[in-house]
């Protein structure tokens, strides 16, 4: 019995810390894509981009020498006129056509390869690192855990709440609900339809970009690591179900657990293949995912 | 739309062709042209951009000098992605258009080897200054391709020996990265190792680009060990670091690891936590003869940054091909590889062999330990006792 | 009702025998200058190209957009390298294992992806690539990260003559062939009832479904056939340049093709050809100025997205 108390202590609870501290991480990834999914009907095969911009913007704005709290408040605020602007002039061209699903993701399949040289260009190859805001380390269940993972956890869980309180609770929630419910019938009753598809937009950029912010001192700021997350973001966002805020959460964890606690029992090269796998599943099984879209969920 | 594809594509072609005719015009008595396959863009770029510097500055010198035989030395760099499907297309333009008579600058292994391949097809010689697998002066070898810098195994034996020394009977960790380069050299280092009293305990294998190895700490801690290796490299380098330095894991353990762990690409991101690293290279900028003094003194002066392995192998491998070709009184690839089987040469290393067996240099190592920042010498181990028997078979 | 999206059979023919063509002139000219380089530049171009037809016949034919078509195009590099130098098997024999083992493959797999459409199909041959290229990288006997080396230069027997895969000239013609005969049966099968039925996927599944036919069926042949092409492609690469590695199957090399087909022209199959020479073109001239040619690519590409969708659309008509 005791012998099996000191594996949950040793063995499994750290894992389970770790593969939340994960959870955050694509969590906020998750949430920005099915956002933007849900409401635009938009794949952002740019969003691991718009991650990286995130954390790169954050790591220059540090070295100016601004605390890492006014940093992470002033990066999703600069990615919102970036967003907004990406979606009006970029996704808006190409918007109207019946075929939107596959242009975009076109059209953000050739803004990722742009963004990421251009991240090349302008900083370099090399990888950057910014300092952890927190140092040090807190007991918790007899084991030793960083105390900035813990506070991104917390971070985490504070702003999927809010999140979800804008969303839900909020007349601008309302608002960006019916417009993805019906857009033709939120047209008429008043709301300016192509401004609340930008404004989504560039909340869900945001988002990503708060992510990389938050990351950079955990997992480093180079050009390819919009790359890190994508493929996990879009597992969980399928899983979960394409727009749901709810799925996005609960696949999060789920995906992130299963990540976490498999490498124990499996070489972890195989992972990130049984993530992708119970994707395929869930796909070919119950394409809708576990909870269904934003307009209807 | 469609005429102006056809237009486009009919003018593509004639403007291919018309490049392709030009440089055919040019003979042999013109400069020697060198060419250079390294990565321009991408993750290994900036050992691509130590390899330039390190050419440049040779060139700069032989080119004062009078040149090689009296003929100038050029240039010719072509971007290789470190993508060996585009290595071989520009290794292929630099020998049959723009007819260089000797290549270097390949930095993956697999793009050395399939570029060793596409050099043996063309009838020339190529030589790598970064690429460290055994494999390639091993049983992979080609009797066109030479390595003038060390291998995987001269590193581990230079690594093991000071190890040996410092911490006899130790106990050890390795961690490296679950692809054939990282299972090999923590394989070869845990031999070197072995065989001298340390005491493996515990490895492990985490993919390639691992986001986190945190979930690998508990294994790490239950092992306790005295000694940690990995042969980690780039990103995945200074994401272990700082993980284990946030978990305190590193706290009380001798870090030790593959030469191209930390290297001035990641060093920066790694911080304060890559102090007190141990590892074994071939080259560092300390090392105290005039040569290098001098060498590292002209690279500052032009770069503005301290010369590491690679740019220091790739200074050496221009004098090495003109120690060759003097040697052989001409270009002919034949001969010049005769002349570089068993040939001698200085280098900032001081005096390097390259062994006729199987085309690999042989060197003094060194084991060196990160202090402030920079690499410091804590220990040599001689050339021949370094490198081990030759295993290549084709000659 | 002709639907005037889809190329008619006589334009479709024109464009290629233009292709072939110029692609004969230039041969032409090479062997006249005596150039070996931009002769093998271009084989790899028409290789890459082959690739680039199967992602055509998906996506413009039966609106299907694969993100990871490089899956099959590996494969066949691969199944092609270790019979080249494990087993000394022939020219023929190789293209024919690649076909019949493509199929198998493409059959397999199908089943599994075919469940799944629009996005969703996206992202599972994404993934897919991904895994396979994960395995690739780590298995030994395959030469893990390195990559297969040492495929031996094979000789092409056509009846009395028989010609190397080291002559450029020679390779570049056999390549032409092969590429052009599975152009010219996609195009001869397009026209038959089957192949006009295969088109309806993408202008419309449901009358298709209404007709008595089963659009599965045909997705699943699609597929098969794209597998198929992919594979004979990739088998014919080790043969050019003496390896096959796991960056063949990188999302790289599946995204180039999907790039390929939107510059060349979706849905006219022969688009994917002028698309693969022009991207071949593109690289080699733009990155001798610079090593960022992906910001030039990528920027082109997003311009032919926006300002070509009739192109696209045309191809894109199916339904979610």
């Amino acid at each position: 019995m005791s012998a099996w108390l000191e594996s949950l202590q040793f063995v499994y609870a750290p894992q389970v810390v770790n593969g939340l501290s994960l959870g955050v991480a694509v969590i906020l990834m998750a949430l920005g894509l099915t956002i933007i999914f849900g409401l635009l009907d938009v794949i952002n095969m740019a969003h691991g981009e718009f991650y990286a911009l995130g954390a790169y913007l954050g790591t220059s704005l540090l070295l100016t020498g601004l605390s890492f709290w006014i940093v992470l408040v002033l990066v999703p605020l600069v990615m919102l006129p970036v967003g907004y602007a990406t979606e009006r002039l970029l996704i808006q061209r190409v918007f109207h056509h019946k075929d939107r699903h596959i242009l975009t993701l076109l059209l953000t399949f050739g803004m990722a390869i742009v963004l990421e040289d251009v991240f090349k260009l302008i900083y370099g190859p090399n990888s950057l690192k910014p300092e952890s805001p927190i140092q040090g380390a807190t007991e918790l269940l007899g084991m030793m855990f960083p105390t900035y993972r813990l506070f991104l956890m917390a971070v985490g869980l504070v702003i999927v709440a809010g999140v979800w309180w804008v969303v839900y609770r909020t007349r601008l929630g309302a608002i960006v609900r019916a417009a993805a419910y019906d857009r033709h019938m939120s047209a008429s009753l008043g709301v300016p339809v192509l401004r609340v598809y930008a404004g989504t937009f560039a909340f869900g950029v945001a988002l990503a970009g708060l992510a990389g912010v938050l990351l950079a001192p955990v997992y480093s700021v180079f050009p390819t690591m919009g790359k890190d997350f994508i493929l996990m973001a879009f597992s969980v966002v399928i899983v979960g179900g394409l727009g749901s805020i709810k799925g996005a959460i609960v696949a999060g964890l789920l995906l992130t657990q299963v990540q976490a606690l498999s490498s124990l029992y499996i070489s972890p090269v195989w992972s990130d293949p049984l993530v992708f796998g119970i994707m395929v599943l869930v796909l070919m099984f119950r394409p809708q995912g576990l909870f269904g879209r934003l307009g209807h969920g | 739309m469609k005429t102006l594809q056809r237009t486009a594509v009919a003018a593509l072609w004639s403007a291919g062709l018309l490049g392709a005719v030009a440089p055919a015009v040019q003979a042999q008595t013109g400069p020697l042209r060198i060419g250079v396959v390294t990565p321009l863009s991408g993750t290994y770029a900036p050992i691509g951009a130590q390899v330039k510097m390190g050419l440049e500055l040779a060139l700069t010198e032989i080119n004062a000098g009078g040149g090689i035989m009296g003929r100038k030395v050029e240039l010719l760099y072509e971007d290789e992605e470190a993508n060996p499907q585009v290595a071989v297309q520009k290794a292929e333009k630099l020998f049959q258009q723009s007819k260089v008579d000797f290549l270097t600058g390949t930095v993956n292994s697999g793009s050395t080897l399939a570029v060793g391949q596409v050099a043996e097809r063309n009838d020339k010689l190529i030589a790598t200054t970064v690429s460290f697998s055994d494999a390639i002066t091993g049983d992979k070898c080609s009797p066109n391709v030479f390595r003038v810098n060390a291998k995987a195994g001269q590193q581990s034996v230079a690594l093991a020996e000071w190890l040996a020394k410092d911490k006899p009977g130790a106990s050890l960790f390795l961690l490296g990265p679950d692809y054939e380069m990282g299972r090999s050299t923590v394989a070869a280092f845990k031999d070197a190792a072995t065989q001298r009293g340390i005491k493996a305990n515990g490895e492990l294998f985490a993919p390639l680009d691992s986001k986190d190895y945190s979930s690998y700490f508990g294994q790490i801690r239950a092992a306790r060990p005295q000694v940690f290796y990995t042969s980690t490299a780039g990103n995945d380098t200074v994401r272990l670091f700082s993980q284990l330095a946030e978990y305190g894991i590193n706290k009380n353990i001798t870090m030790i690891g593959v030469s191209g762990a930390i290297t001035a690409q990641n060093i920066k991101a790694i911080g304060k936590n890559a102090e007190g690293f141990v590892t074994g290279v071939g080259y560092t900028p300390e090392i105290d003869n005039p040569q290098n003094k001098r060498f590292v003194a002209d690279f500052v002066k032009a770069n503005k940054i301290a010369p590491d392995l690679y740019g220091a192998d790739s200074y050496g491998v221009l004098y090495f091909y003109k120690a060759a070709v003097e040697k052989a009184k001409s270009t002919e690839t034949a001969k010049v590889r005769t002349a570089m089987e068993g040939l001698k040469w200085t280098t900032p290393q001081g005096e390097k062999t390259m062994r006729a067996a199987d085309h690999q240099a042989i060197q003094d190592m060194y084991a060196v330990r990160i202090a402030n920042g920079d690499f410091t010498i804590i220990s040599k181990v001689q050339g021949d006792k370094a490198i081990g028997p030759s295993t290549c078979k084709r000659w | 009702m002709v639907d005037p999206t889809i190329p008619a059979p006589r334009r479709r023919a024109g464009l290629a025998t233009a292709f072939v063509v110029l692609a004969l002139l230039a041969a032409l000219a090479a062997w006249w200058t005596g150039d070996t380089f931009y002769l093998r530049l271009a084989t790899e171009a028409l290789i890459f190209g082959g690739l680039a037809m199967a992602v055509d016949l998906l996506l413009g034919i039966a609106g299907l957009l694969s993100l990871g078509q490089a899956l099959f195009f590996g494969f066949g590099a691969y199944l092609s390298g270790l019979l080249l130098r494990d087993a000394g098997l022939s020219f023929w024999s190789v293209l024919a294992i690649a076909t019949v083992a493509g199929a198998a493959v493409g059959l397999v797999s199908g089943v599994i992806a075919i469940r799944a459409r629009g996005v969703y199909f996206a992202l599972i041959m994404f993934g897919l690539a991904q895994i396979a290229a994960k395995a690739v990288y780590n298995v030994q006997a395959l030469g893990a990260s390195d990559g297969l080396m040492g495929v031996p230069v094979v000789r092409i027997g056509v009846g009395p003559y028989s010609v190397s895969a080291s002559d450029p000239l020679s390779f570049f013609l056999v390549v032409l062939v092969v590429i052009m005969l599975m152009y010219a049966l996609l195009a001869y099968l397009l026209d038959t009832p089957f192949g006009r039925n295969m088109q309806a996927l993408r202008a419309n599944p449901l009358r298709l479904s209404f007709l008595g036919f089963d659009p599965w069926r045909y997705k699943l042949a699609a597929f098969v056939l794209a597998a198929t092409i992919a594979s004979v492609a990739g088998a014919l690469y080790p043969m050019l340049r003496g390896f096959a590695s796991p960056e063949l199957l990188y999302f790289q090399t599946s995204g180039n093709a999907v790039i390929t087909v939107v510059l060349g022209g979706v849905g006219t199959l022969i688009g994917a050809l002028y698309g693969s020479v022009i991207l071949f073109g593109l690289k080699s001239v733009v990155g001798t100025y610079t090593e960022h040619h992906l910001i030039v690519i990528g920027l082109l590409f997003m311009a032919a997205v926006i300002f070509f969708p009739s192109g696209l659309v045309g191809a894109l008509r199916k339904k979610k």
